[in-house]
């Protein structure tokens, strides 16, 4: 049984403005687990995910990371254990070359020199950005400035990341490279939670995704059992992607990815070719 | 309280300062503060604005204090004191009764100020929550990357250029993208403008003209008799 | 008015060539998409349309870009801006006008309207984009899509016959990018020429006349969106761009021998595979 690396009990959270945003939410991710939370804007999920870096508190409740209480630690102390990648990658970048900026975390939590460069040389390595070490990187594209942002929270060693709609805005091939580099950090070992709307890449990527609608935890399991029709989703503001909306509407056939809606549909299709011939 | 055009309001500043030089008593200027709060409070000001008054008040206080200790009589440093109070609490009621755009609108209509001037005040202000918000995401970001505003001045300082320059940058591309799509909306454009703002001069508007224009001329003799 | 590029190519000032050789028309009253990976060029062949490019930046350029019959080297920005309606990637930037009425209002200023005709076609235009009655509404307080649809309002309100739109949907979650789309495609049907770039084809799936790939700066094809799609799902590098739904499609195209119609959505897909399998009384005789 895998350890609870984040755990967050019954916390509560309403906005100033009205409203509440958290309503008594229990939330734990396991260590070495590729895990996404989903909802339409406003449910609360980005919320819950700013909580575990203290970037907010909670009204009520307790939140603790590898079992320490969190209460008291700031996100600056969250930093060591966790790494946040924000979804637009130009509101931290202001270096001028991406070994300085992928640096910047190490410098601010005080590893040594060699520990930086070690830790550097690693996060580029593995974003696959050693080649643009010198680039200056404002002039990068969004896949690399966002590659930028993950190799800058990795190369602070922390336990597990966390990413806000990493792939809005990004073209398929951005989404399908960035997804890969998860999936090698979570192989890694690093804990991979995503807040996103993309049900495609929840559907092929993603263990585990936990539902939050209106501040409330309505669905925690795997992407299968989601999309498996049982649930009423779309009062969610969830759309299942494609293939499996596909699959559902088609007689006889059950399949909850693109392999198998179309290994069966062939079959179907072909046994009914040889059997006219 | 009638609604005033923004240019007899930006007459009125002009006129109040004036006045303020003009009227030789201490007891002349006392009134004319104490009409110019009037006048602020008929049109309902907000706590912030009611605030400021009293932050220009003190400052006058100051300003009197100061005259004191320097020599000038008792008399005279009040009325410097209430002759500063009067030319900047004028320019309070007019941020406070004017929106900005209603501003603009009549400098450039009436005032033959040229409008890429005006345009530069209301778009900055319109990019002020943009901005906050922007600083606010910088510094969260950073912060996640273990940023601590700590240490001596100097360090801050050095430190704070992780939030400065994202968003200096941002600030940047921003006005970079503005301009094109000014272009491309054709801002460059000569002719009359017509603008949202209705800041056509009305009969109370006048009346108001009229009543400053009298006023003026009286303190003016008043000045010139007393001498 | 039709656009049509022949021939063009374009290099920024400083720069390597961004648009290389390019033909291609987008005939009027179309729905055309540009797509490609990123860097592609794509961004720079919408703004080309708008005269932005090489209007605004300078640099080098061969061939030209007709916008019906004008030559867009030989116009300027702002008159172009009469027939081509632009919303930038980064829309928020673009809205300048402290509320809505006002920003809708910016670009009829110098149009010689009086005030209450000005007001008239502002709430027109709001209209169109479903954000009637917000004219009070300062633009600081809009939410994102809000924004969107404002600055769309913004342009439509000079009346252009072409809209150009650089990844409108990239922002916004689903609901918020399938809104969009919607409101372009009522404004092609209302007989706008639409242009977009976006590079997530499932979104115009229901909507595009034409696509038409870039791949570094070069046209790789052009033409319907079953063309297309079927010539992208071809070449190795251009695959990941096809939609989920396509993806199912051409492989079962493959693997049957089948040919199925050009599918805008999961149900007409669904209904149209239906006819081919068996119903449940044959499928469950079958595996008894």
């Amino acid at each position: 049984m895998p350890d609870i690396l984040l755990d967050m009990k019954k916390v509560m959270f309403a906005y100033n403005s009205g409203g509440q945003a958290l309503a008594g939410v229990d939330f734990a991710v396991e260590a070495g687990a590729f895990a996404a939370i989903v909802g339409r804007n406003g449910s609360g999920k980005t919320t819950l995910t700013r909580m575990a870096m203290s970037l907010i508190k909670p009204a009520s409740g307790t939140i603790s990371f590898g079992g320490q209480d969190t209460a008291k630690l700031t996100p600056a102390d969250m930093a060591r254990s966790i790494g946040y990648v924000f979804q637009n990658p130009d509101r931290q970048i202001f270096r001028d070359t991406v070994a300085k900026e992928v640096a910047y975390g190490p410098e601010q939590l005080a590893f040594t020199p060699e520990e930086i460069n070690q830790s550097v040389a690693w996060a580029l390595r593995v974003t696959g950005l050693t080649e643009l070490a010198g680039s200056f990187p404002r002039l990068l594209s969004r896949g690399q400035k966002q590659k930028v942002a993950i190799a800058s929270a990795i190369a602070m060693r922390p336990k597990m990341l966390i990413l806000d709609e990493p792939t809005s805005g990004q073209d398929p091939w951005d989404a399908q490279n960035l997804m890969e580099l998860l999936t090698e950090l979570n192989q890694q070992g690093i804990t991979i939670l995503l807040v996103t709307h993309d049900m495609e890449l929840i559907a092929k990527y993603v263990d585990r995704v936990t539902v939050l609608d209106s501040g409330n935890k309505v669905f925690d399991g795997k992407p299968s059992e989601l999309f498996n029709g049982n649930h009423t989703i779309n009062a969610w503001g969830l759309l299942p992607p494609t293939t499996v909306a596909l699959g559902r509407q088609l007689a006889g056939i059950t399949a909850d990815n693109a392999e198998e809606l179309i290994k069966q549909v062939t079959t179907v299709i072909n046994r009914r070719k040889e059997d006219h011939a | 309280m009638p609604k005033l055009a923004p240019l007899t309001k930006l007459i009125l500043t002009a006129a109040v300062s004036v006045w303020a030089l003009f009227i030789p008593t201490l007891s002349g200027l006392v009134a004319l503060a104490c009409g110019q709060i009037l006048l602020l409070l008929l049109y309902r000001p907000t706590g912030k604005q009611v605030k400021a008054v009293g932050v220009l008040l003190i400052f006058a206080g100051f300003l009197a204090v100061i005259q004191c200790v320097f020599g000038s009589s008792l008399e005279f440093s009040l009325m410097s004191g209430l002759k500063m109070f009067a030319m900047s609490e004028v320019f309070v009621f007019l941020l406070a009764t004017t929106r900005l755009q209603d501003l603009t609108a009549a400098l450039v209509s009436q005032c033959r100020i040229p409008y890429e001037y005006a345009f530069m005040f209301t778009s900055a202000l319109r990019f002020v929550p943009d901005f906050l918000e922007e600083s606010k995401a910088v510094r969260e970001a950073q912060a996640c990357r273990g940023y601590v505003f700590r240490g001596n001045p100097l360090k801050r300082l050095m430190d704070y250029v992780a939030i400065v320059e994202p968003l200096v940058l941002r600030a940047i591309s921003r006005s970079e993208t503005m301009a094109m799509s000014l272009e491309l909306r054709g801002f460059g454009r000569r002719g009359q403008r017509q603008f949202t703002s209705d800041v056509a001069i009305r009969g109370c508007d006048y009346a108001a003209m009229a009543l400053m224009l009298v006023l003026t001329i009286f303190l003016a003799v008043v000045r010139l008799g007393v001498y | 008015m039709a656009i049509q590029f022949e021939n063009f190519s374009y290099a920024y000032p400083n720069s390597g060539i961004v648009l290389d050789d390019i033909t291609l028309t987008i005939p009027r009253g179309s729905f055309s998409v540009i797509t490609g990976p990123s860097s592609a060029g794509k961004t720079s062949l919408a703004l080309a349309i708008a005269g932005v490019v090489p209007h605004y930046f300078g640099g080098r350029q061969a061939g030209t870009v007709r916008v019906g019959n004008v030559v867009t080297a030989q116009s300027n920005m702002g008159e172009l801006a009469e027939q081509v309606g632009t919303v930038l990637a980064d829309y928020e930037s673009q809205l300048v006008a402290l509320t809505v009425a006002e920003e809708v209002a910016f670009g009829l200023e110098t149009s010689g309207l009086n005030r209450s005709q000005i007001a008239e076609l502002v709430s027109q235009a709001l209209a169109m984009v479903g954000l009637t009655g917000l004219e009070e509404r300062e633009v600081a307080a809009l939410s994102g899509g809000q924004k969107q649809r404002l600055a769309i309002a913004a342009v439509l309100v000079t009346e252009p016959e072409i809209l150009v739109l650089d990844e409108p949907a990239s922002a916004l979650d689903p609901e918020g990018a399938a809104g969009i789309y919607e409101l372009l495609y009522n404004l092609n049907c209302q007989g706008k020429t639409i242009v977009v770039v976006e590079h997530q084809l499932e979104r115009v799936l229901p909507y595009a006349s034409q696509v038409m790939v870039l791949q570094a700066g070069c046209l790789k094809f052009a033409g319907s969106l079953k063309q297309t799609l079927a010539f992208m799902w071809q070449q190795p590098d251009l695959k990941l761009g096809v939609p989920p739904l396509w993806a199912v499609k051409l492989t079962l195209e493959e693997q049957t021998g089948l040919v199925f119609e050009g599918w805008k959505t999961a149900e007409q897909a669904a209904s149209e595979l239906n006819k081919l399998l068996p119903t449940c009384e044959e499928g469950v005789a079958k595996s008894a």
